[in-house]
């Protein structure tokens, strides 16, 4: 037969990808939006990373890190010519947020105050010198974050120690922050230089962060997200975040801002960001059309 | 200058960064990324540093640079690679925190086995390649290694494409050529004597140039 579509777009997913349903929904809208669009959208699992070369374009869902197989996908795509998003410039940066924090620092972005500390610098002194400049308690995050895993709120000298030593086992680098607490945080989707749309990822009642782990469980407990029209947002957020993403990539991005005072400061750029139906599509509808778009462009 | 007292700094040009491991989030990779962001030239690059220990992707550029290469196919489905590769195979971890290597398997049980163990325990996917012929493993300083011509040749144009100053390669003798199969780093102990010096000649090859080096 004879493929008549305007491109071939393969989508790649890990199983776990469908496992919450209105991921699984978003997934199934991406399909939908771009078979309407006349283009072929294939979703591609790791024991096909041999069909990269058939398709114009690939678009990575599954969780993406320098580690990971998706990194693979990437590259090998990247390297392939295809369009690709994540492309892996972006993975590298917003894979290790001590590469991204350092280009923040260089590239004077607002974000929130951040030292790093590397595995010879885990000593009374220099703990207490990070008390005193932050306040109690600070954040400790290992570089590798995501999901709101791997980041912890510490208050004195031993649990510093003892959630750094845990995070030092796969980082020899660690990036430590002052303590923001807010009720939520700004998520504001970026998709090559222009803002897709725009959310409030709350924090649940009692917690300090928007996924926190239950207590004792394996299982996390999500905040709610609150969905704006991308107009609707304030400007200066808007503006914060495509500044935060030039010095990312062209990519998709989902940038986490905090506001404080009336200031927007950036607590991350995250690459891959998590797209649910009935959630970040919510007021703007548009968000999987103008990806589609983007990767057939 | 050793890697804390280079975190500190600022220090602007060239940078060698000599290390035995570059594996990624260990120091040898934030040595070069942090010279990255001061603006400086450095090898290895960073993005060189992940590539080379991630096998799919050092075969693959290394393939369009127009190094011999076997070929290789990346899942975590010991069916898929019985069907498409066969018997005997070579097994690498993809994930590059791996200090292990590669796995030959020569029956079934014998993969599942090294898939297991270099997936850990399935999380990630593998690397197989067919084993056609001998595993060769040496070491390599600056591209120098105490090989054949041709192993020495495929060492060189190695470090041409990864710059990878310190790594271990494995290479598959197929009747009377090499292909290139992965790259690793290297533990200290496995560094010899003439390693050594190998190492000492190659950093004075490029300091002849007056550059900065940080070891």
């Amino acid at each position: 037969m004879v493929n008549t579509s305007l491109a071939n777009i393969a989508c790649f997913v890990e199983r776990y990808n469908f496992t919450d349903p209105k991921e699984a929904l978003a997934l199934q809208n991406f399909k939908m939006t771009a078979e309407k669009m006349n283009c072929r959208f294939d979703f591609m699992f790791r024991e096909s990373l041999l069909e990269i070369p058939k398709y114009d374009a690939v678009f990575i869902r599954a969780t993406t890190d320098p580690l990971f197989t998706a990194y693979i996908v990437s590259k090998t795509a990247w390297e392939m010519g295809l369009k690709v998003v994540d492309d892996p410039k972006s993975i590298q940066i917003c894979g290790n947020k001590i590469h991204q924090y350092e280009l923040f620092k260089k590239y004077n972005i607002p974000h929130i105050p951040t030292v790093f500390l590397n595995k010879e610098e885990l000593h009374h002194k220099r703990i207490l010198d990070i008390f005193r400049a932050f306040g109690r308690p600070v954040v400790i995050k290992a570089p590798y974050t995501s999901f709101s895993k791997y980041v912890e709120k510490v208050a004195c000298e031993t649990s510093f120690r003892e959630v750094a030593k845990r995070f030092f086992r796969k980082s020899d680098v660690l990036a430590v922050q002052k303590f923001v607490p807010t009720a939520f945080d700004w998520r504001v989707g970026v998709l090559n230089g222009k803002v897709l749309y725009v959310c409030k990822y709350m924090v649940p009642k009692g917690r300090w962060k928007h996924g926190a782990k239950r207590r004792g469980k394996p299982s996390f407990v999500w905040g709610r997200t609150i969905s704006l029209k991308r107009e609707n947002a304030p400007m200066k957020l808007k503006e914060t975040a495509l500044k935060a993403c030039e010095v990312v990539g062209h990519g998709l991005y989902g940038v986490d801002i905090k506001e404080v005072n009336g200031n927007y400061i950036v607590v991350e750029v995250n690459d891959n960001p998590s797209i649910y139906a009935g959630h970040e599509d919510l007021r703007d509808k548009d968000v999987y059309s103008k990806i589609i778009e983007f990767l057939i462009e | 200058m050793n890697p804390p007292t280079f975190f500190d700094s600022s220090i602007k040009g060239f940078t060698l960064n000599i290390n035995n491991d570059y594996r990624y989030l260990k120091t040898g990779y934030y040595v070069s990324l942090h010279a990255e962001i001061l603006g400086n030239s450095v090898v290895p690059s960073s993005e060189n540093i992940i590539d080379a220990y991630r096998i799919p992707i050092l075969l693959l550029r290394a393939s369009k640079a127009g190094i011999p290469t076997v070929p290789y196919l990346v899942t975590s489905s010991v069916k898929q690679m019985i069907s498409e590769v066969g018997f005997p195979m070579v097994v690498f971890a993809v994930n590059p925190f791996s200090h292990e290597g590669f796995k030959t398997a020569k029956n079934r049980s014998a993969l599942y086995r090294a898939v297991k163990s270099l997936g850990m325990n399935y999380k990630f996917a593998v690397c197989v390649q067919p084993l056609r012929g001998e595993m060769l493993s040496f070491n390599s300083y600056f591209g120098k290694c105490d090989m054949g011509k041709d192993v020495q040749e495929i060492s060189e144009k190695v470090y041409e494409v990864f710059n990878i100053p310190i790594c271990k390669l494995h290479v598959q003798r197929i009747e009377e050529c090499v292909y290139l199969s992965g790259l690793q780093p290297l533990k200290k102990e496995e560094i010899s004597p003439l390693g050594l010096k190998m190492i000492s000649e190659g950093i004075c090859q490029i300091s002849k140039n007056g550059e900065h080096l940080i070891g």
